[in-house]
């Protein structure tokens, strides 16, 4: 008995240095990506002076929330700028995001469902974009926006977003639908629903989280993107802010805290679209539908 | 409720014959079993039948509408699926309710429909839960309720039972059983277990390859398969077969193996096998109908016993005969044990006879 115990003990034992390594490991890579974010914030909640220094101020002396109100003042000349680059990078992906559901979830759904000649070839020549580096298309992408009138514009961009989104979208997507058991959509059409209602009405609801996760990844895709928007746009009015923001680098000095403060606000958007939106990403929607 | 009639129906891919100008009629109020083993068309034939699936050919029919043209939805028809397919993201009530609200009832009748269908069914107390809150026999009968609430001609099942366990699977049957009973439905039900067919069902459609070999009620399927598959499909343990060489002479008919033996037949017996067009005879018989000896009695013929199973009630031995498999039931209290030596009585009335070379059963001149 007692040897039982004790190798049960021991094999515990074990188990749990495993489990705190892993622990550790995790904690280390949390610091890793927690940190530049933490810095960020510090830093944007200090004065220009205060930044400078050296060694650091690990904690603002005298913290000021100055920076945010200068950047979200309408009335001054940076605010005014910064709404705008914020206005147009929401305009851009907004629309980059709504044509990528619109097309890729008929075009996932009929790679899923219908047999097709060419089909397995189309599959995969959706994803030979993505199999060369975005920076290969920069010149022939300006090149044909020049010759289409789309420079300068936010369709140019809109169009250059969606030839890196759509194909990502279509394959997770096509996922999606895979695991939805076409009975459901047979049993629907018995019920008494066309081919499309049956789509509208057991299809979309139980691909929901597919769809918010697509237009996550398609959305945060264009927002952050830089080349292209560096590229395509040389007015300053239709700048979206990762090129906009790279303006604080270019005074005679970098204002720190206050491109600290404008990245933070630029990335309060995706964070609150995966708080709200994660739900989506862990339901598991389809079970209980069939037995397996 | 109304009647099925197929004829002549086909389903080809490519040059795959899925479903091979397959015939026949559920009359009205009939429980039709399609069986035969996997890829043998009876699924194909069901989707055909619901309009799931394009006809190659042929015309169906239900009622008396010709339905070949009609989307899945305008045929009347409801369906259970193997996986049930209910609804996920909708509860209980609302996945009975559904057909009922693509055909636009007023909210009060659905209300009344789906609790009349709930309290048949007795899943009342499920009404306000999701498909995945319910075991798999509570599916079951969710997925029976939405398909009788809306009262179709005809119900279409694709092997409901069988994603049960064993236990609620026998259950199960005797509701199905008393479904069809107290609907008076006409049901079309695939399965690919003999015994569902043969318990459950007033006629049988035995498929396989795409073809239909045989129509009939169970007991006539039973008693007279047509040929060495359905004998060896229908009836469990499966009729034993047995390939011999067939004799005709002026003293009568007989079997003969090249073990030495040979087994006289009857005169109706040896009237087939004189109108058989070859000499290779295929000797079948249910266990039931075997009688074993220890020891050589006239009309007998040597085994060698190859296992013993005892079941309690029953016990099934399998002996070789001629190389081939027999199955035979003895009372629990015949002892035996493997290797032994046994002769096999044939009761002449019962054997089955095939043609060797096309497995079709023998007729009398």
């Amino acid at each position: 008995m007692t040897t039982i115990s004790e190798r049960a003990v021991s094999r515990r034992n074990r188990v749990d240095w495993w489990r705190w390594a892993g622990r550790l490991f995790l904690v280390l890579v949390l610091g890793f990506t927690v940190m530049p974010m933490i810095w960020m914030i510090i830093t944007s909640l200090k004065t220009g002076f205060a930044a400078m220094q050296y060694p650091p101020q690990w904690w603002p002396a005298s913290p000021t929330l100055e920076n945010y109100t200068r950047l979200l003042d309408p009335s001054g000349r940076i605010g005014q700028d910064f709404l705008h680059y914020f206005w147009n990078s929401l305009w851009v992906s907004t629309i980059t995001t709504v044509l990528a559901v619109v097309v890729a979830v008929p075009a996932a759904y009929a790679f899923s469902r219908f047999r097709f000649p060419g089909r397995n070839f189309l599959f995969f020549a959706v994803l030979l974009r993505n199999m060369f580096p975005a920076v290969v298309f920069l010149v022939p992408l300006f090149i044909l926006m020049k010759a289409l009138g789309l420079v300068n514009t936010h369709g140019s961009l809109i169009l250059t977003y969606l030839t890196f989104g759509l194909p990502l979208a279509i394959w997770l997507l096509k996922g999606f639908y895979d695991n939805i058991p076409i009975q459901l959509e047979q049993a629907a059409r018995i019920d008494g629903a066309t081919r499309f209602q049956a789509f509208i009405f057991v299809v979309m609801p139980l691909s929901t989280p597919g769809i918010i996760a697509t237009s996550i990844y398609s959305f945060i895709g264009a927002w952050n993107e830089y080349i292209y928007a560096y590229t395509f746009l040389t007015k300053q009015s239709q700048m979206t802010l990762p090129v906009g923001i790279q303006r604080f680098f270019s005074e005679n000095a970098t204002d720190w805290p206050g491109l600290m403060a404008a990245t933070f606000i630029m990335s309060v958007p995706v964070v609150v679209l995966f708080l709200v939106l994660q739900k989506y990403f862990v339901q598991a929607l389809t079970e209980g539908a069939v037995k397996h | 409720m109304a009647e099925v009639v197929l004829q002549h129906v086909m389903k080809t891919y490519g040059n795959i014959y899925a479903v091979n100008d397959v015939s026949f009629t559920v009359n009205d109020g009939e429980f039709v079993a399609l069986v035969g083993p996997s890829g043998c068309g009876k699924t194909t034939t069901l989707n055909l039948i619901a309009g799931l699936l394009p006809m190659s050919g042929g015309d169906i029919s239900i009622g008396d509408r010709v339905v070949n043209d009609l989307d899945p939805k305008d045929r009347d028809i409801a369906m259970v699926f193997q996986n049930y397919a209910l609804y996920p993201n909708k509860t209980v009530f609302q996945n009975l309710a559904f057909p009922l609200k693509m055909r636009k009832l007023p909210k009060d009748q659905i209300e009344q429909k789906v609790q009349s269908a709930a309290k048949l069914l007795d899943i009342t107390h499920l009404l306000e839960r999701k498909p995945r809150e319910l075991s798999g026999g509570q599916q079951q009968r969710v997925a029976l309720g939405r398909a009788l609430v809306r009262d179709p001609a005809v119900f279409l099942m694709d092997e409901p039972l069988s994603n049960l366990d064993a236990k609620l699977r026998v259950q199960m049957r005797s509701e199905i059983k008393r479904f069809h009973h107290n609907l008076n439905a006409t049901i079309v039900y695939v399965t690919h277990d003999q015994l569902e067919a043969v318990t459950m069902a007033n006629k049988m459609a035995v498929m396989n390859g795409g073809l239909l070999l045989q129509y009939d009620t169970p007991a006539n399927v039973f008693a007279n398969p047509v040929n060495t598959f359905v004998a060896s499909f229908v009836g469990s343990p499966a009729m034993s077969l047995i390939p011999l060489e067939g004799h005709t002479s002026a003293d009568g008919a007989s079997l003969h193996s090249p073990e030495g033996w040979s087994l006289p037949l009857s005169l109706m017996n040896g009237r087939k096998v004189a109108a058989s067009t070859t000499n290779q005879i295929v000797l079948g018989a249910r266990h039931s109908t075997l009688k074993l000896h220890k020891s050589q009695v006239p009309g007998s013929v040597p085994g060698k016993v190859y296992t013993v199973e005892p079941t309690g009630d029953v016990t099934f031995a399998q002996v070789f005969i001629n190389g081939a498999v027999v199955n035979i039931s003895v009372e629990p209290s015949v002892l035996l044990s493997p290797d032994e030596i046994v002769f096999i009585e044939f009761d002449q009335e019962r054997i089955h006879l095939f043609d060797g070379a096309t497995t079709m059963a023998l007729q009398a001149a």
